[in-house]
């Protein structure tokens, strides 16, 4: 047999498999819905994502996969929920960080990228220190601060972070420069409070249900919330409008679709978001993990994104944030690293230590012919896959291999269909984990 | 003692909780042994799930599917050198190699039991300890960690095989590797070219399949295709190693080399369960970094040092012992300060939260019972491991048993999947490729490449905490060794102590063969 043949049998054999198995429908929704959280699994983000695309699984009866498309401080999530296509089979939970990243030249999305369908959290921020600090109160840090700037050490999280911006703020607000606290960027409110309990650091400013635990323990004290009313969850902390400072940060989140999904469809979701985020259980689970409560629908919450996002672009413009520096660059490390290999490759040279094992291993040219086979497809999983599909792609390359190894079609053909169909009944429907769908939904 | 009782009885007393147990038991191997799936990603997917299920059988699916998880990641290790979590990588070459050697038997039944034992001591360890070592981990502040990472990653160095040198260049190539991306202390973009998806910086797990996985694909092409086109097998041919492979398996068993590995090395084995909790209770360190230290102190006591990194398995029995003790250890500053340890953690605490069960230093008098339950859970899915682990073996076995030529090309498909499923990105596809390249060409060099694995894992971090310290001491290097800080000070020449020790082992063993030379001359 030919191999274009084989190509095209195997095709033929493959969709009929995978067709017999889903009947289209027309009705939206009728295959499963990416939900994709900026932040990675374990965090708050994560957590309320998983819980939600649960209840929403109930809703709209198809399977809603969380999928954690993390890193660049939330940029890589952000920009992906937003270049989705807009069927209305993506939906991103997005966060605060949506305001702040454009203002600091981060990414080009920003919030009118989305099309808000519901928020469904928001939680303020706070200041916390030791029990064991001297400290009892908002007016006795002040002091602190203003007795010796620059001494004290604050985190929460990275630097121009929404914890450093809230803290910033509350500085420059009582007529304190950004800088008089020392920021130490860290990866989170976690890593932070171990680090003040280890005695690193003097404050911690995040929301109050990330220190939830800590704070119970009676291990540090909180010394005043950026709201404008007490929080119902914790009625015994001052707000810092009792301070008499003037000054609020919280983050949020909520559920967006790309901008452009027909309304016919963004009503579906808009109804099944509003049932599975006003659900017993959804707001159960937020009540227990002590995260606020914001059920913002959909035109309020535009409204919401717009203020918020010019309140951001006032803090990022303004002289304090400005005038802000990490003194430290993001290239030291990296140079000091380049110093080393530098010195590393030099002592490799000069005592021999690179060359090959044995002449024995040089590569012939079949085999350089064999392996640029193997590069080449998946190179060319990853052109084709996007727009071919999974199904498709991978048994392309599946049967170019096959033949490249000599296999015999009676034997590459079925195993071919047995490994693909394997592959993708393990991944995308067992594991969740949704694998690239082409042009014809698989 | 009546907390214990209670704790048993919750166990044991429900049937539901045995059932999640042994689910999760195979669901975990499974996870496991497929490089890309990784154990956070399977407990998020079970999260859902725990809202039905009472706190004890919760926690039991989450316990025993991560214990299951840790061992699986050698299956893979061993059969095909793709670790199928970063806590294998560690020995990674020594697996392969003695599997090449018709060893596969001998390794894949130590880690078993090892791996069994490992997780029981850890268990043993906090349940006597725990609440002692909690303290410890609250002293841990950024100078201890710059110190501890530090270490962790000389150690891969010094476990390395061929030239120190190399094992040095390979670090630093992942260090600069891991550099790419935004950077977590300033958020500034650096060597992205532009390309925004790079922002999120190279994923150590696919990273981890390009280096192991797909050059060793590369590699067997170029064997495969040799003996194709000349139509004889030579004399080392892949075949006939297999053929003798097979050979030899049939008569060891995967028990009886378990067994007989671990009456041997009954003090070894005690010795890296305690290094494996001690490092696994610190936030941010982990099963990795416990794998790698428990291997280089191995080699540094063995009698053969010159097998580590190369087909030491005395070197894998005290790895793996390491990364399953370890995994208790986690629980300890979740459960006492709601710090979790690692990503399970994380979404074990929010489990608890869940379930109105908040953690904190009063849970071992308030909720004793709870924690005693988790401790029993541990050591009984370890148990259950040994019967489903045993099956695992087999199957896989049976399963790369396959014509290469049908097993090779399902491999890259299986790397390719696992590459991409972890953040559904074409990107990370790319980063296993181009991994897998750079990893065939560095190994024809002597370059080992589980330095870089780890120095992908802890570049970050370390980088990190080294900004974090520097800010803080307002620029001086003082802050490095600050003497108030006994701890850092004690980390930081231990430290020393492992680089000074390696160069004069070095320039001693440089001179014996330059004798050695001379004589033959």
């Amino acid at each position: 047999m030919h191999r274009p043949s084989i190509l095209v049998l195997s095709s033929i054999v493959l969709s009929s498999i995978v067709l017999s198995g889903c009947n289209r429908k027309d009705t939206f929704p009728n295959r499963p819905i990416t939900f994709i959280c900026p932040w990675g699994a374990g965090g708050g983000t994560d957590r309320i994502s998983r819980q939600l695309a649960f209840q929403l699984e109930r809703q709209l009866g198809v399977p809603v996969n969380v999928v954690n498309a993390t890193g660049g401080g939330g940029v890589t999530g952000h920009s992906r929920g937003a270049r989705a296509r807009p069927d209305g089979y993506t939906i991103t939970m997005i966060t605060v960080e949506l305001n702040m990243l454009h203002w600091r030249g981060l990414t080009s999305i920003s919030h009118e990228d989305f099309q808000p369908v519901m928020m469904v959290n928001q939680d303020a921020a706070a200041v916390f220190v030791r029990t064991d600090s001297q400290w009892k109160s908002l007016e006795e840090l002040e002091q602190a601060i203003r007795d010796n700037p620059g001494k004290l050490k604050a985190s929460g999280t990275a630097f121009g972070g929404i914890w450093h911006v809230a803290l910033a703020g509350w500085l420059t607000n009582i007529g304190l420069e950004a800088s008089d606290v020392t920021w130490i960027a860290m990866g989170g409110a976690a890593p932070s409070l171990q680090e003040l309990m280890a005695g690193g650091l003097d404050i911690v400013a995040c929301s109050v249900p990330e220190a939830h635990v800590l704070l119970k323990a009676d291990k540090i004290r909180c010394l005043g919330v950026m709201a404008d009313r007490r929080l119902p969850e914790y009625p015994e902390i001052p707000t810092f409008e009792e301070a008499g400072v003037d000054w609020q940060v919280s983050t949020h989140r909520g559920i967006a679709m790309p901008a452009g999904v027909s309304e016919s469809r963004s009503r579906i979701i808009e109804n099944a978001v509003e049932q599975a985020a006003r659900s017993k259980e959804f707001l159960d689970y937020m009540e227990n993990t002590g995260y606020g409560v914001a059920a913002v629908p959909s035109q309020e919450y535009a409204r919401f994104l717009e203020e918020t996002d010019k309140a951001f672009g006032e803090v990022f413009a303004g002289p304090s944030f400005q005038g802000l520096r990490h003194k430290y660059g993001p290239m030291l490390f990296p140079a000091v690293l380049s110093g080393l290999l530098a010195i590393c490759l030099v002592g490799c040279i000069v005592s021999g230590s690179l060359s090959r094992i044995s002449e024995r291993q040089d590569i012939s040219r079949t085999s350089l012919y064999n392996m640029s086979i193997l590069i080449g497809c998946v190179v060319l999983y990853v052109l084709t896959a996007e727009t071919l599909g999974f199904v498709l792609s991978s048994a392309v390359i599946l049967l170019v291999l096959f033949s490249r190894m000599r296999v015999k079609s009676y034997v590459a053909v079925p195993a071919t269909v047995l490994l693909v169909s394997l592959v993708y009944q393990l991944f995308a429907i067992g594991l969740r984990v949704p694998l690239p769908r082409g042009f014809f939904g698989w | 003692m009546s907390d214990i009782l209670t704790a048993l009885q919750n166990v044991f007393g429900d049937p539901t909780v045995i059932l999640v147990v042994f689910l999760s038991a195979f669901f975990g191997v499974f996870i496991g042994s497929i490089p890309g799936l990784t154990a956070t990603m399977a407990v998020a997917l079970l999260v859902p799930i725990t809202y039905w299920l009472n706190p004890i059988a919760a926690l039991a699916a989450v316990v025993s599917m991560v214990a299951c998880a840790i061992f699986a990641g050698d299956i893979p290790n061993t059969l095909l050198r793709i670790p199928g979590t970063p806590a294998s990588a560690a020995y990674a070459n020594d697996a392969r190699n003695l599997t090449r050697q018709g060893k596969s038997n001998l390794v894949l039944g130590s880690a078993l039991l090892c791996s069994v034992v490992g997780g029981i001591l850890g268990a043993l360890v906090l349940m006597l300890l725990g609440h002692q070592l909690a303290k410890v981990a609250t002293a841990f502040s950024a100078v201890e960690y710059f110190w501890l990472y530090l270490l962790g990653l000389s150690c891969a160095v010094v476990v390395s095989s061929g030239p120190k040198l190399n094992g040095l260049l390979a670090l630093i190539i992942g260090l600069l590797i891991s550099t790419v991306g935004l950077s977590a202390v300033h958020s500034k973009a650096r060597f992205t070219f532009g390309i925004a998806e790079l922002y999120g910086g190279i994923s150590f797990i696919p990273a981890m399949i390009g280096l192991f996985g797909i050059s060793e694909v590369l590699k067997s092409m170029l064997s495969a295709r040799r003996v194709a086109a000349t139509e004889r097998s030579e004399v080392d041919s892949p075949q006939e190693l297999q053929a003798r492979a097979t050979d030899h398996e049939s008569r060891t068993s995967v028990f009886g080399s378990g067994i007989k590995m671990l009456s041997q090395r009954k003090l070894h084995v005690l010795r890296s369960a305690g290094i494996g909790s001690l490092i696994g209770m610190l936030p941010g360190a982990g099963a990795d970094i416990a794998a790698w230290v428990s291997f280089a102190v191995s080699k540094h006591f063995s009698r053969k040092p010159q097998l580590y990194g190369e087909q030491s398995i005395e070197g894998i029995a005290d790895a793996t012992t390491a990364n399953n003790a370890a995994l208790a250890g986690a629980w300890i500053p979740a459960l006492i300060l709601g710090i979790p340890g690692d990503s399970v953690t994380a979404i074990v605490i929010g489990v608890l939260l869940m379930k109105n069960i908040t953690p904190g230093p009063d849970i071992f008098t308030k909720q004793a019972d709870l924690v005693y339950s988790i401790y029993v859970l541990f050591i009984l899915a370890n148990i259950i491991l040994i019967p489903v682990g045993f099956a695992a073996i087999k199957v896989a076995s049976r399963l790369v048993r396959m014509p290469k030529a049908i097993l090779l090309p399902a491999i890259l498909l299986f790397c390719i999947v696992g590459s991409y499923s972890l953040n559904a990105s074409y990107l990370d596809v790319a980063v296993m490729l181009i991994m897998g390249v750079l990893g065939f060409v560095l190994e024809r060099r002597r370059i080992p490449l589980a330095p870089i694995v780890l120095a992908l894992i802890l570049g970050p971090m370390l980088e990190e905490r080294f900004i974090q310290i520097i800010t803080g001491s307002g620029g001086s290097f003082a802050g490095f060794v600050d003497p108030q800080r006994p701890l850092a000070l004690g980390l930081a020449s231990v430290f020393a102590l492992v680089w000074i020790s390696a160069i004069v082992i070095g320039i001693r063993r440089k001179d014996k063969s330059n004798i050695k030379n001379q004589i033959s001359k």
